[in-house]
């Protein structure tokens, strides 16, 4: 075991760092329907947020962009992925919130057994990437503390 | 403690190299992604706790530290990927079901799994550990939830394949993780999904129509085991076949989702009840309309329980091969968490009931900063007629949950949110404890009282306020959080719950047996928090100190019981 954990520092310190791509998985859109993330990136940037019906923060972090979102569109080009990483039994309940809290502009995707949390790496929610428009994500955050918002905004901004 | 010091210095190593968030290695013309998650406690003393039998540290068997860790390291090439994930458990945390019953019992458990994968564009093989699930996952769900220390994962293959939407098809086998050995029992099943919208060009909505098989075989199945006062009947088959069928219909905001499975061989579902089959039989409806939108669902299930494997005392939560959540709502406040639904079926074999999601939300689209949002819920359980062994006689379906729930959100301005909850819960305590023939109902009313205010683009605060009144169990709890935010790093809290129940005398608190002298004596508990957590990009580190009240923990509507403790936790992410 200590050997691995050693091999694995190695690995750290050893590659040089780039830009992380999304990875290819498929999860359900709000019709039901199978879409791959990767196909997402098409160009616009795009911030991809990680949610889930029991999860405050997550909700409020969804609110406070989508508030914001008219007046930074007018600035820059980018679209909003909301990732549910709820299970079966509350994907419904998901797919009303949605609706219920006006996330009209927003992109909205099921991850049912969370596939895409994993590939992710995704460990706690609320977690946001900045994604540029070939796909490359170029900054990731975990937690949300109201306020933080505007520094996804900044980061979208510096997509050249 | 040593191997849990080689992590933590594995993390700081790790946050040092990625100095930019999303840092990723570049290994040849591949990418590796990694990510780490540590959760630790060290328990202290809690004399209060102890002296009524509250916190019995001889429990906690592993010692006074525990701490439960994940490394998960990944490489992908173009459409090939592999990947170990390493569980440390140096050693587990206490509450947890693998605390209580990994199968190697030692301090330092660690658990290793792997893969390798291709995603091709409509196929795609995964060979070693994977997660999947059918349908609802009523006859086959492999998932991981780390707050519950769950992880069924299959170490075996997996193909599938998809043609243009219209037929995917999928093929797994393997064997199951529990806890922290594989099983001896081998799980196979596929899955079929053909899209009729699709098939037939009809692009207005979705009609879909899907099934699947699931097979269990552990060996030596058929034995009897012996339970106390006797034997009971096991099963005569080691095979367990299970069978799913689903229709999907959408159209026009309108939706409805329905699933039948069966058991259709005898299975044994309760540890200390004979073999049986089972059938679940659910309704998903969901409409949306403008700002309005409702979703009601219905279920009922029967003895559809499914051990990965079976064992004379059931092993707790993390024997289990498919997944049955509990459909109530699951609440984020404290104290309308107290004394959450967990199932009536583990004692009765089964239970019908459902819920209903009603949301409205009154905004103006050219003003996103102000907002009404109206959410009522309502969800009624039921058990079903059954035989009790533990009373000895045939017993009638009773109502053993209500919760009648309503939450008003209003957003003032950029500046000020009010939040506002009130639950109306009733359970049945005895059905809770033991297949009691009488009904004994506890009931609860909840309110809530949660306003955020910011000050600026940095500064903000959170106060929340709760109070549960109740005539019956432990009477009255009052309980207050406030937090202090400055974004986008930093936020601190302290909280504080306590019993207010009135006594006799006068007194506020409540009674409990001195473990000691065993009289009774006048507590008065309060249940304290104080915390603050880090962010720095996709680190996360959370630090706090706290006694925990003994309860329900639960996630994804699966509950795990937490014990009572006081003590230091660290939380710790990070991914890149």
């Amino acid at each position: 075991m200590k050997k691995f954990l050693f091999l694995m520092v190695a690995l750290l310190v050893g590659f040089t760092a780039s830009a992380q791509s999304l990875p290819d998985v498929k999860v359900e859109n709000q019709e039901g329907k199978l879409v791959s993330i990767k196909e997402l990136a098409d160009g616009t940037p795009m911030i991809i947020s990680f949610w889930a019906t029991t999860c405050k923060p997550c909700i409020m972090e969804l609110n406070a962009i989508n508030d914001y979102l008219p007046e930074w569109l007018e600035e820059v080009e980018f679209k909003v992925v909301a990732v549910s990483v709820d299970d079966a039994r509350s994907v419904s309940r998901a797919r009303s919130m949605t609706s219920g809290n006006g996330w009209d502009d927003y992109i909205c995707l099921y991850d049912k057994n969370q596939d895409l949390k994993r590939a992710m790496n995704v460990s706690l929610t609320p977690h946001t990437f900045v994604v540029d428009g070939n796909g490359n994500i170029v900054a990731s955050h975990s937690g949300y503390t109201p306020g933080s918002e505007q520094k996804l905004f900044e980061e979208i901004k510096a997509i050249k | 403690m040593k191997k849990f010091l080689l992590f933590i210095s594995l993390f700081a190593v790790a946050s040092l190299t990625s100095n930019e968030a999303s840092a990723q290695i570049k290994a040849g013309e591949g990418q590796v992604t990694i990510a780490l998650e540590s959760n630790s406690s060290y328990y202290t003393k809690d004399k209060t706790l102890e002296d009524i039998g509250l916190v019995v540290p001889e429990k906690r068997i592993r010692g006074n530290f525990g701490s439960n860790d994940y490394l998960k390291v990944d490489y992908s090439l173009g459409r090939f990927s592999v990947g170990v994930q390493v569980d440390g458990y140096l050693p587990g945390l206490y509450g947890y079901d693998f605390y209580d019953y990994c199968l190697r019992d030692s301090k330092l458990n660690m658990f290793l799994s792997k893969y390798v994968q291709w995603e091709g564009q409509n196929w795609g093989v995964r060979l070693g550990d994977l997660f999947d699930q059918f349908g609802n996952g009523y006859i086959f769900r492999a998932y991981e939830d780390r707050a519950l220390g769950f992880n069924n994962s299959l170490a075996g293959a997996r193909v599938h394949y998809n043609y243009n939407n219209m037929v995917s098809f999928k093929a797994l086998a393997g064997l199951p993780r529990l806890y922290d050995v594989r099983s001896k029992s081998t799980v196979w099943g596929a899955d079929l999904a053909l899209s009729i919208s699709d098939m037939i060009g009809w692009n207005n909505g979705i009609i879909g129509i899907e099934g699947s098989y699931v097979g269990r075989y552990q060996k030596d199945a058929a034995i009897k085991f012996p339970v106390e006062g006797g034997m009971f009947k096991g099963v005569d088959n080691d095979i367990l076949n299970m069978v799913s069928g689903r229709l999907n219909f959408e159209l026009a905001g309108f939706s409805l989702r329905g699933e039948y499975a069966a058991k259709l061989n005898e299975d044994i579902y309760n540890p200390t009840k004979d073999a049986a089959k089972g059938n679940v039989i659910s309704l998903d409806l969901g409409y949306n309309y403008k700002r309005f939108s409702a979703s009601a669902t219905f279920r009922r299930q029967q003895n559809m329980t499914t051990f990965i494997e079976y064992r004379p005392m059931g092993i707790g939560g993390g024997n289990s091969m498919t997944y049955l959540p509990l459909l109530t709502r699951q609440h984020t406040y404290s104290l309308a968490n107290l004394n959450p639904y967990r199932g009536s079926s583990v004692h009765t074999g089964g239970e019908v009931g459902g819920q209903i999601d009603l949301y409205y939300s009154l905004r103006n689209p050219k003003a996103r900063g102000k907002y009404w949002n109206f959410h009522a819920n309502f969800s009624m359980f039921n058990t079903l007629d059954h035989y009790s062994k533990m009373a000895n006689m045939e017993m009638k379906g009773r109502n053993v949950w209500i919760d009648a729930n309503f939450d008003v959100e209003r957003q003032w301005n950029r500046q000020l949110k009010t939040t506002f909850l009130y639950s109306f819960q009733r359970w049945d305590e005895e059905i809770n404890h033991f297949d009691s023939p009488h009904a004994h109902y506890c009931r609860s009313h909840i309110f809530v009282g949660d306003v955020t205010y910011k000050f600026n683009k940095k500064h903000s605060m959170r106060a929340e306020l709760q109070y549960l009144a109740s005539n019956d169990y432990e009477g009255d709890w009052v309980a207050a959080t406030l937090e202090y935010n400055l974004a986008p790093m930093f936020s601190f809290y302290v909280s504080d719950m306590w019993n207010c129940e009135k006594m006799q005398d006068g007194a506020y608190g409540n009674y409990f047996m001195d473990v000691n002298t065993y009289e009774y004596r006048h507590e008065l508990l309060h249940y304290y928090q104080v915390g603050a957590s880090f962010t720095y990009n996709s680190f996360r580190a959370q630090l706090s100190y706290g006694r925990n009240r003994a309860g329900y923990v639960c996630s994804g509507g699966v509950c795990r019981f937490q014990p009572a403790y006081t003590g230091v936790n660290l939380t710790m992410t990070l991914s890149f």
